[in-house]
């Protein structure tokens, strides 16, 4: 056993001529809230792909708790602690809130077929158990009383934590969130950043993260990797990123550093 | 009046009046009108023409028809008014000018059968309400009245007060609901469900030995539908797999039963029951074996190929290589009844028979769909892609729904061909799996209240509207056309469980559901 719940090792991954991703190094040590940030089409989404087995990487390693994984189907990845939402909320849009979660625990319940049918006293039992670990799961997430709407009919906030609260189902040890805040506003922003705090520090739960709202990025991360053009560019404490020239060139262009240093003297001198 | 009224009402009107004429001239109008005169108790024999004030009937209908769909939801009273008015005068002034060339064409004596065949003299006298030149004027004041009758029916019935109303007694009946259930003893609640169901049972208990054998026929028919359709739906409904050829499936139960219970062409006489079990396995094997290779197909590409699947089958029965086994195009003949305390099943078992086996599909359907296994099939229908990573083997959860929607199929077969004591290639044609699949889509997918409503109204109706025979096709056609349009999610839509308080004992008085977006709307 390693100290990094998840380790990828010169992973790469192109479409065509794209380099996507191209040798990244990550990782990740237990217990940490990771951030990965990037101007768009830098390749954190298709990291991300890469790690919950949705793309085969065609170079590298991904190593979970030490043991590769990567080219793996993602129900195993699934089943073996590593639960994800999408960047575009992607739920079982016609069942109910409480559908979906119950499918976020399949890896939980072992009833099969004939069970179903004859109502052993182990698919009562799991089927009890299943129900009111869902509703927990919901009141976890603040969604207490939607239950039974469907998941479409829910509010765009309600429908990004009833994506959480199904990865949370499948009691991961890691969660990889895609872009959690995209398109909130400052208020269901606070609130989830401290909800994900809590996930870490309640559940134990490693995250990894992708996010464009840098307040929440320096907020609650430990770790910060940036990437550009599918290439991790820089490492560190948010501090240590806040002050790196090479980030800020990526995201303001060649010349940048200078831009904001001279920005930054300025408000020390307003200041003073 | 500003002219788009004018215009669109027109319209209207000529398109009415196009297809009032069409109806002519395929001889629908005789036929309605039979029709009608039978279902109000007025026997029509074969061969002589109804009263024609049943034809008037229809032509009320038709005509207000119209003026109700040219009155427009939105704008001032005055103006729908006059459009279902306009609307009606188009529409007469279109029929008549028809009728006008008939009535030429009657005094004439001219006979146009050899292009229009359905146009005889009789029938064109009929469409003259056995009148003459008086009729066209009947026509012609009959839509244009009505077009107006019509438009204020609409206005009247899409009123704010009409909403107010309806609203009301859906209240009213609602609370009185509550008030009876609250009102009754707890015991009665709880155990009035399953009196319900002991009423039904003993209804369908004693309807097959009163109704006599051509019923039983009819009504063994939709039940074998709705088993059918229940298979098909596990496969399409539950797991999102485009399946056109359960006919394929349907006709290995139907062989499996055929050939092991029959003297011709291999003698075997196993019975009734072992054939049966043999039939439903049999299927199963059939679904494994064309799920396996097309696993990765969806959507379309999955449609043509088990369509494809299902023409192989009814062309290998029908080809000379498999005569010795299969009996060919002749089919099998002869198949041995089940037996009953010795007696041969008659009709009535038959239909006890299909009752039961309904039952028992209908249970199965339920326990599955609210199992893990059936949330894993409703999640691959919704997103395959997630649903794996949610850590749902997809591909064998797609599989298993082919073999357990394969198992329905083929108990409806095997039922079948006892029952004909027959079967052939033509009875596993295109057409039955395309039968399924309307009942299943018109019924509405993964409700079974919809399914068993869809086999009645496809399948049971036009047995017992055998007027229709003719027109069958074209009927089935425009229903199918005109439910997409009314009802594109069925006849009786499905509506998702309400599970939360049942995973939240003792805090049901917390839960506080919201008035909008719930399931069950």
């Amino acid at each position: 056993m390693t100290e990094y719940i998840i380790e990828t090792i010169k992973v790469s991954k192109s479409f065509g001529g794209l380099i996507a991703v191209n040798e990244v190094d990550l990782q990740v040590p237990r217990g940490f809230i990771y951030s990965i940030i990037g101007p768009n089409g830098a390749g954190k989404t298709t990291l991300f792909n890469c790690i919950s087995g949705f793309y085969t990487p065609e170079s590298g390693n991904i190593l979970y708790y030490g043991t590769p994984i990567q080219g793996m189907p993602t129900n195993f990845i699934s089943s073996q602690g590593i639960s994800r939402t999408y960047q575009n909320v992607r739920l079982f849009g016609n069942l109910t809130a409480m559908e979906n979660v119950l499918i976020g625990l399949h890896n939980k319940l072992n009833s099969n077929l004939l069970d179903a049918v004859i109502h052993t006293p182990r698919s009562a039992r799991e089927n009890t158990w299943s129900l009111q670990e869902a509703v927990r799961l919901l009141e976890f997430v603040g969604l207490k009383g939607f239950g039974d709407y469907l998941a479409n009919n829910l509010p765009y906030g309600l429908q990004r934590r009833l994506e959480i609260a199904r990865a949370l189902a499948n009691n991961p040890r890691l969660l990889l969130l895609d872009e959690p805040t995209a398109g909130m506003n400052i208020q269901e922003t606070t609130d989830l950043t401290q909800f994900i705090k809590r996930l870490r520090d309640e559940l134990e739960i490693s995250i990894i993260l992708i996010e464009h709202d840098m307040k929440v990025v320096m907020d609650i991360s430990d770790r910060i990797s940036v990437l550009d053009y599918g290439m991790k560019i820089a490492e560190g404490s948010p501090s240590e990123i806040q002050s790196n020239s090479r980030v800020i060139e990526a995201y303001l262009g060649p010349g940048g550093a200078a831009l904001a240093e001279k920005y930054q003297k300025q408000r020390r001198n307003s200041h003073a | 009046m500003n002219k788009e009224i004018i215009r669109s009402s027109s319209q209207k009107g000529l398109l009415f009046g196009i297809v009032m004429i069409f109806l002519v001239l395929i001889n629908f109008h005789l036929m309605a009108s039979t029709m009608i005169s039978k279902l109000m108790g007025t026997n029509v024999l074969r061969g002589s023409l109804p009263e024609a004030r049943f034809f008037i009937i229809f032509l009320v209908l038709y005509a207000i028809w119209v003026g109700w769909s040219a009155a427009s939801r939105e704008g001032k009273t005055i103006h729908k008014l006059f459009e279902g008015l306009f609307a009606g005068l188009i529409a007469g002034l279109t029929v008549a000018l028809f009728g006008l060339l008939l009535f030429y064409m009657l005094e004439t004596q001219t006979d146009i059968r050899k292009y229009l065949t359905a146009l005889s003299f009789p029938s064109m006298r009929f469409f003259l309400l056995d009148m003459g030149e008086l009729g066209i004027l009947v026509h012609f004041g009959l839509f244009t009245l009505l077009g107006l009758l019509g438009s204020a029916l609409a206005v009247g019935l899409r009123s704010q007060k009409v909403a107010h109303f309806k609203q009301g007694v859906k209240t009213a009946i609602t609370n009185l609901r509550l008030r009876i259930t609250n009102a009754l003893p707890e015991s009665v609640n709880k155990y009035g469900k399953y009196g319900i169901y002991l009423l039904l049972l003993v209804i369908l208990f004693l309807l097959p030995t009163r109704w006599g054998s051509y019923y039983n026929f009819v009504f063994g028919m939709v039940g074998l539908y709705v088993i059918l359709g229940i298979g098909l739906n596990i496969m399409l409904g539950l797991s999102g797999q485009f399946m056109i050829g359960i006919a394929a499936l349907f006709a290995m139960g139907a062989y499996s039963v055929a050939l092991l219970n029959s003297p011709i062409p291999h003698g075997l006489m196993w019975g009734f029951w072992p054939s049966l079990a043999v039939g439903v396995v049999m299927a199963v094997i059939g679904g494994l074996l064309l799920g396996l290779p097309i696993m990765r197909l969806r959507g379309d590409y999955l449609g043509i190929v088990t369509l494809g699947f299902g023409e192989i089958i009814r062309i290998l029965l029908n080809s000379d290589l498999l005569t010795d086994i299969t009996g060919g195009p002749r089919g099998v003949q002869n198949i041995q009844q089940p037996t009953f305390l010795g007696t041969p099943f008659n009709d009535v078992m038959y239909a006890y028979l299909i009752i039961v086996a309904m039952a028992v599909s209908i249970f199965l359907y339920y326990r599955l769909e609210n199992s893990r296994t059936g949330r894993a099939w409703l999640s691959i229908k919704e997103d395959a892609l997630v649903a794996q990573a949610t850590g749902i083997d997809v591909q064998k959860y797609k599989l298993l729904a082919l073999c357990v929607g394969a198992a329905f199929a083929g108990l409806a077969g095997g039922i079948f061909a006892a029952r004909n004591q027959f079967t052939g290639p033509n009875d596993h044609t295109l057409m039955v799996s395309i039968n399924v699949l309307s009942v299943v889509i018109v019924g509405g997918l993964n409700s079974i209240p919809g399914i068993i409503l869809g086999s009645f109204a496809l399948r049971g109706l036009p047995e017992l509207l055998r007027e229709l025979e003719t027109y069958r096709l074209l009927v089935f056609g425009a229903l199918l056309v005109f439910m997409m349009l009314v009802r594109p999610d069925g006849l009786w839509p499905a509506s998702r469980p309400d599970l939360e308080e049942k995973g939240s004992p003792g805090l049901k008085e917390d839960i506080e559901p919201a008035e909008e977006g719930r399931s069950n709307d």
